[in-house]
């Protein structure tokens, strides 16, 4: 009975309105790049280069990240890059491509990424130490994503640096986090599939804050702890911190916990 | 006799008597039914003179003989695994990458220089993969390891492919590998984006490439 009112409050968003891979989302994994069906519409070749502009973000399997360009650029974590057919060159972007101001605020703030700009003709497959990839579709929302998770970009999102508080340093992610803002589409890493969990307003959530990557939509955030006299004594339950999400919007959670200072107590 | 794969990281092999397999040592899981398995020293087929071949070559993985009459699960290090049917054409491997494959497969080395002379040696250093590697040619199947799952790319003569060494596990077919390098000033005063070197696979053939820049 409990468990069941309890499956009931909290809708776990699969899949639907994030992952989006027009067309060859599923595992287009037998048939190779060249057969995906995803790909007509972006070939990238000069005879049937149609209407696509912007970069296509596919999945091939849930660990690869396939995107079509046509002479467009995106922006990806440096080094990220598995292989490629067609002509693609890859330029490190010095301070996360945000300009002088970015790239100060980077350094001061220890939210460091290095990012490469990947322009060209053709399909670029990206993929980083065998993590998952989930794909997340911005239309003029901002996502708060961990530096470190976040995978490849399109060119016309932007990427800043905003305050998180006493949350990210019990992340173990420092006091900031990099934020991903306007248009187009975002591929985020996860140790494992990730979640995608559903806050409103009745049904707050709390995440541990090492198996937390990301969140969208309007949310405050709050750090709480259940220390109490066993922790002192050294019988925690290693669950002493949490993170609360009040308000509306999406939280993305790995099913793994990053080593983070509360998750020994 | 054809793997099946159980889960993205198990093999099973069904072995007739009279016929063997070779796997790396130690991959054996389980299996089911009279199977013998024997370490072999020489590393695979051929005589001494293979056997003394790939030592020489550092590409002598201790291997071991499977024979008997069963099926046999295979699996190593929680890696990911692949099987690659071969009709006939050729496939290139490091042999640490080697899970299991059928003994009707002739085994041999090959050295990084024959494709490419001196370049095909440093390649081979920036890669990774020695001046050597195996080769696994005729009919029958191959079970490769790969950290992460594996994607294959098809590779034809007007659309080749470019590779992340690291991330480069196997290839199969009439294809010709180059190292490109893209090497410029950013590079040289450390900010590279990370992929200074790539490795072009033209021709006709398929290339497999794993989610990951990580070594087995």
């Amino acid at each position: 009975m409990l468990v069941q009112e309890f499956t009931s409050i909290r809708p776990i968003v699969t899949a639907a309105p994030t992952i989006t891979a027009p067309g060859a989302a599923g595992p287009a994994r037998a048939g190779g790049a060249g057969a995906a069906p995803g790909r007509k519409p972006c070939p990238g070749r000069p005879p049937t280069a149609t209407v696509c502009r912007v970069a296509q973000f596919r999945l091939q399997g849930s660990k690869v990240l396939a995107v079509d360009l046509a002479g467009d650029a995106v922006k990806a974590k440096n080094g990220a890059m598995v292989a490629y057919d067609g002509q693609m060159t890859f330029k490190k972007m010095t301070g996360g491509g945000e300009g002088l101001r970015g790239m100060v605020t980077r350094r001061l703030t220890g939210e460091q990424m290095t990012v490469m700009e990947v322009k060209g003709q053709g399909t670029c497959y990206f993929a980083d130490r065998a993590s998952e990839i989930n794909l997340v579709r911005l239309q003029g929302e901002k996502l708060f994503v961990e530096a470190s998770n976040l995978l490849c970009t399109e060119a016309a999102l932007h990427t800043g640096t905003t305050f998180t508080g006493l949350r990210g340093a019990s992340q173990g992610n420092g006091l900031f986090t990099t934020t991903v803002e306007g248009h187009g589409q975002a591929a985020l890493t996860s140790d494992g599939p990730a979640v995608v969990l559903r806050v409103t307003k009745q049904y707050p959530l709390q995440v541990d804050p090492g198996a937390y990557i990301a969140h969208t939509g309007r949310l405050k955030q709050h750090f709480q702890s259940g220390v109490n006299f066993r922790t002192l004594i050294g019988e925690g339950s290693g669950e002493a911190f949490q993170i609360r999400f009040e308000g509306e919007g999406l939280v993305y959670v790995q099913p793994s916990e990053r080593n983070t200072l509360g998750g020994e107590v | 006799m054809p793997f099946t794969t159980l889960n993205s990281r198990m093999v099973e092999a069904r072995i007739a008597p009279g016929q063997r397999m070779f796997s790396q040592r130690g991959a054996m899981l389980g299996y089911r039914g009279d199977v013998t398995f024997t370490p072999n020293i020489q590393g695979g087929q051929g005589g001494l003179g293979s056997m003394l071949g790939r030592r020489i070559a550092g590409e002598s993985t201790p291997l071991m003989t499977v024979e008997g009459n069963g099926t046999v699960m295979f699996g190593h290090g929680g890696h990911h695994v692949q099987v690659v049917d071969l009709t006939g054409d050729t496939l290139y491997v490091e042999a640490d990458r080697l899970l299991a494959f059928d003994g009707s497969l002739s085994q041999g080395t090959m050295f990084m220089g024959a494709q490419g002379g001196v370049m095909g040696m440093v390649r081979g250093q920036v890669t990774g993969q020695g001046l050597f590697t195996t080769t696994l040619a005729g009919h029958g199947s191959v079970a490769v390891m790969a950290h992460g799952g594996v994607i294959e790319l098809p590779i034809t003569p007007q659309r080749p492919v470019h590779v992340d060494p690291q991330a480069y596990v196997a290839h199969r077919g009439e294809v010709r590998n180059r190292l490109s390098t893209a090497i410029g000033w950013r590079e040289m005063i450390g900010r590279g984006s990370g992929e200074a070197f790539q490795l072009e696979l033209s021709g006709q053939g398929t290339v497999y490439v794993q989610a990951s820049e990580e070594k087995l």
